[in-house]
């Protein structure tokens, strides 16, 4: 039996040698079955060690797979390009993934920062509780953090050339610059006596505000600029690159978090123990892991809470994990299924691409037939002619992997300056700068493609007699198959679109057309509610007595964009519930089109000290008043049950209206009257017959003849309001149409090789066809009907996939069925033209083919 | 200096089949390595290394007719090579001017 092994195992003439020495020995011996089963496996295991296995005849093989890929350029261009392509948008669509989960800070010593923080809390904690951990964590005995910083982000506006500007800001502690280990582009970061109460205000900016806003000029130290409130001082400029501790999210302003308005109110109430949070970023001391600095702050978290014990209930355990991508939870969250979704895409696509080198390939293979007939009867065993040919693949993929890189790198350059804007004035920042993470993974994804695509055909390549008409039918399936999944790609892409189409045709209750709206920041200390109303009576009787304005209102709300909300109860003894909530003047419903359907809407008679009243919308009268006539009833406003709350009386029902986005179902709505209520926070919307584009410049002059400190932030038009809603359908459909066209082409160009090699074998038949009576065009039907069966087929299957994958676009569809006839309709109509065009060329080949000379070839 | 040595182990395979001369086929060739070394050595190990070393051309081998006590089977004779003595001879080299004016204590 161990002989048998043997044989096995070491095959031919070797075998046999080694079983008759070992025989011959055996004998010598006169027995020793054990002595024998060692001996046979000594010799298998020198056989499987991968050394014998690989290197003696791998560089051989790589060598022999360079020369032949050199000898036929045209071939490893195009499978190479096929390849690179697909890499390429699969290495930028990881490479965003990459920049959102795994990417170090660029900063030094990066993966010793460790973001602390309570995970139930949004890794966040109180800025009391960061004092103590401070203090506590950094004790020479028992260290566990060399620096512990805390910071707290949030949005300002920076106020500069007549407009404001909303960016991402945080507010640090002064140690933010020396724990980091960054210093400052120009200027310098803050020190301790900048983060105490009443110093004066400073603030560091970041190099694209500095860019953007200065000029890149080194004048701007020193200089005030309003921010919020308070005018700062710039101090200095933070190097470039360094957007803040979760990037894609943009931060660019840093300012000392004491200082700080809210926090500088807190801190001046000392039981004051939960408010304001804050979260934490830390360098870990040396000889600490995140896990033992994890323990270690979690033990004295329950001591500082010994210390100072608080009524309220025990906060979530605190996690401390080194800082990577973007750290906010909340951030991360949107991201994982959005990442997911296109790289499943991507790998498609790649998918699309293997399945076109493997067709290369085989087509190659026929070709070679004669070759590996001849190395075959020279002796090369199947195993080394599948291992041939899975060289020439690992040469492919590697020359597919680096074209990729440069690929990717450039369609990250692209991508990353022509994806549709975030909302709100580019609050993310995607660089897709390539690292070894994106290298690694482009690397792996051409190993990868190059084991699939090669794996086939080198089955094939081994098979004695590979038969010609089970090639072609292999080659016939992955047509088919390519064709099926881009047609997943290019009907999930066109029902995006359509998508898109339809929210905008969704009627949102109110006028867009010919309406621009500008933002105001009316707050204190410039603005007290009485000052702040008398400025906006200024504002709308300036506006309104401008050429070309039909009529101008305040709201609180911007349509589509910003909206806020309450709480609303139609009795002390019902549970409020959450309701969508506007302040608006008196004008507002004739400005935005909303009709009154019953009652009336706010008159000057609603002003202070008159009777509160309210409009709510159809909803909120059903939900509340079923049968009953909602005019007279009254409204309880606000969410805490035990403060006092607001009555007021319903004078008006406004239609229904889509308030925060498109595809939201019909909410219940309160508008309150400007004269009663105040927010220092206001939308100018501004209704002209002209085009609301060119009203742009006049309004902004005339907000500045007014006030020329006035806080402006963007003036759009509702349209584009209601378009930035649709930012997240409005970027995927984008990608999927890149991606859902990519590989139409990849596949397109398959079914061209097919239809374009079965012309080449065909070429006799087709002449004798010709020379017994066959017109020119049979023939071109005949080629033509071949690539069209085939794609027919693609797209039946393709259908079927769709119909299960379309599913998960589910929440992007705004309402349309995953099912979309129109959608799977247009995207095979537009399928089948492809496969038209593709099958058309070499069709025409086929008829140009001359029967006296296809009959004498071969 | 040529760009191949040889291994420790590889040295000694050559060796012995030097020593045997027209008698160098794997059994006595593992016989002569564990008399004279005195150390075990496994078939595949030998079978490897005479592999490699003929790849090299340090050896060459053939078959001789199959015999009985063999089970039928033919042996693998191995002899010597040119290019083998002359590794052989550049190892050995190698090895006195290393050696030259070295006394361990």
């Amino acid at each position: 039996m161990a002989e048998r092994l043997l044989r096995r195992l070491v095959p031919g003439r070797e075998g046999e040698i080694i079983a008759g020495d070992l025989r011959e020995e055996f004998a010598a011996r006169g027995g020793g079955r054990i002595w024998y089963w060692g001996e046979v496996l000594s010799c298998v295991a020198v056989r499987l060690s991968p050394h014998r296995l690989t290197a003696p005849d791998l560089r051989q093989d790589l060598h022999y797979a360079v020369r032949v890929l050199r000898r036929n350029p045209g071939y490893a261009l195009t499978a190479m390009v096929c390849l690179a392509l697909g890499i390429g948008v699969n290495s930028t669509v990881f490479s965003m993934v990459n920049e959102l989960f795994w990417q170090p800070l660029p900063l030094p010593h990066s993966g010793r920062l460790a973001i602390v923080g309570r995970e139930s809390d949004g890794m966040a904690c109180s800025y009391r509780d960061y004092l103590e951990f401070r203090q506590r964590a950094s004790a020479p005995a028992g260290r566990l953090f060399s620096g512990l910083v805390a910071y707290d982000d949030m949005r300002v506006a920076i106020d500069s050339g007549g407009m404001s500007h909303i960016v991402g800001a945080d507010a640090v502690t002064a140690n933010f610059a020396d724990v980091l280990e960054m210093p400052a582009q120009l200027g310098r970061w803050f020190m301790p006596e900048d983060d105490r109460l009443g110093s004066d205000p400073v603030a560091v900016i970041g190099d694209g505000t500095w860019a953007r806003l200065f000029g890149r000029s080194p004048d701007v130290i020193g200089q005030r600029v309003r921010i919020g409130t308070e005018r700062y001082r710039v101090i200095g400029v933070a190097p470039p690159g360094f957007v803040g501790m979760s990037p894609p999210h943009l931060v660019e302003i840093w300012m000392p978090l004491a200082s700080q308005p809210d926090v500088r109110d807190l801190l001046a109430n000392p039981g004051e123990w939960e408010r304001p949070l804050v979260q934490m970023i830390g360098r870990l001391a040396d000889g600490q892991g995140t896990r033992e600095a994890e323990a270690g702050m979690r033990a004295l978290d329950a001591r500082i809470r010994r210390d100072f014990p608080r009524d309220n209930a025990p906060a979530g355990a605190i996690t401390v994990a080194v800082a990577t991508g973007a750290s906010r939870p909340d951030v991360r969250a949107v991201a994982a299924p959005m990442a997911a979704l296109l790289l499943s895409v991507t790998a498609v696509v790649l998918l699309i691409a293997c399945v076109n080198v493997a067709n290369l390939i085989l087509s190659r293979a026929a070709v070679r037939r004669h070759e590996m007939a001849v190395r075959r009867a020279l002796g090369a065993g199947p195993w080394r002619l599948v291992r041939q040919t899975l060289a020439e693949g690992l040469v492919l993929g590697a020359g597919g992997a680096a074209l990729g890189l440069a690929v990717g790198y450039w369609s990250g350059r692209l991508l990353a300056r022509s994806l549709p804007g975030f909302p709100h004035g580019g609050m993310l920042a995607l660089r897709l700068d390539p690292d070894w993470r994106v290298a690694a993974f482009a690397a792996a994804a051409g190993l990868a493609s190059a084991l699939l695509f090669t794996l086939a055909p080198a089955m094939d390549a081994a098979r004695i007699n590979g038969g010609g008409s089970r090639r072609m039918r292999q080659r016939d399936v992955y047509v088919v198959a390519q064709v099926a999944l881009s047609l997943v790609l290019l009907i999930a892409a066109t029902l995006l679109v359509r998508a898109l189409e339809h929210a905008l045709e969704v009627d949102p209750g109110f006028a867009m057309a010919g309406r621009l709206e500008a933002r105001l920041s009316i707050s204190e200390p410039e603005y007290t509610a009485d000052t702040g109303r008398l400025f906006l009576d200024r504002v709308l009787a300036a506006v309104q007595a401008m050429p070309n304005v039909q009529s101008a209102t305040i709201s609180h709300n911007t349509p589509l964009s910003i909206t806020d909300a309450t709480c609303a109860a139609p009795d002390t003894n019902t549970r409020p519930r959450r309701t969508g909530s506007d302040i608006v003047a008196a004008g507002y419903f004739d400005t935005i089109g909303i009709p009154i359907l019953r009652g009336r809407a706010f008159e000057a008679r609603d002003r202070q000290g008159a009777p509160q009243v309210v409009v709510v919308n159809e909803t909120l009268a059903r939900r509340y008043w079923p049968a009953k006539e909602p005019i007279g009833q009254s409204v309880w406003l606000g969410c805490d049950t035990k403060a006092p709350r607001t009555v007021a009386q319903v004078v008006g029902v406004a239609r229904d209206a889509k308030y925060a986005s498109l595809d939201e179902p019909p909410q219940p709505f309160v508008y309150r009257p400007l004269a009663q209520d105040w927010v220092g926070f206001m939308t100018l919307i501004v209704h002209t017959p002209g085009r609301p584009e060119q009203f742009t410049a006049p309004l902004r002059a005339a907000l500045a003849g007014l006030d020329p400190d006035l806080r402006v932030y963007e003036i759009e038009t509702l349209e584009e309001c209601a378009s930035g809603s649709l930012f997240r359908v409005r970027w995927q459909a984008a990608l999927l149409a890149v991606f859902g066209g990519l590989a139409m082409v990849l596949a397109a160009v398959g079914l061209y090789g097919v239809v374009a090699y079965t012309v080449a074998q065909q070429t006799r038949e087709l002449g004798i066809r010709m020379a017994i009576g066959a017109q020119r065009g049979d023939l071109l039907w005949m080629v033509l009907g071949r690539g069209l069966r085939l794609t027919a087929l693609g797209i039946a299957m393709g259908l079927l996939l769709s119909a299960a994958a379309t599913r998960l676009l589910g929440g992007l569809l705004y309402g349309m069925s995953p099912l979309d006839p129109v959608s799977f309709a247009a995207a095979s109509l537009a399928w089948t033209a492809v496969a038209m065009l593709a099958s058309y060329v070499p069709a025409r080949r086929a008829m140009q083919v001359d029967p006296v000379v296809a009959l004498r070839w071969e | 200096m040529s760009d191949h040595y040889l291994g420790e182990f590889e040295q000694v395979v050559l060796l012995a089949v030097l020593r045997l001369g027209d008698d160098a086929y794997g059994v006595p060739i593992r016989r002569e390595i564990e008399k004279r070394c005195a150390r075990k050595v496994t078939v595949g190990a030998l079978y490897s290394t005479l592999d490699r070393l003929e790849a090299k051309e340090y050896l060459s081998s053939w078959f001789a007719d199959p015999t009985a006590e063999r089970g039928g089977r033919s042996r693998r004779y191995f002899r010597l090579e040119p290019a083998g003595g002359e590794a052989l001879a550049r190892a050995k080299s190698m090895f006195e001017r290393m050696w030259k004016g070295v006394r361990l204590a």
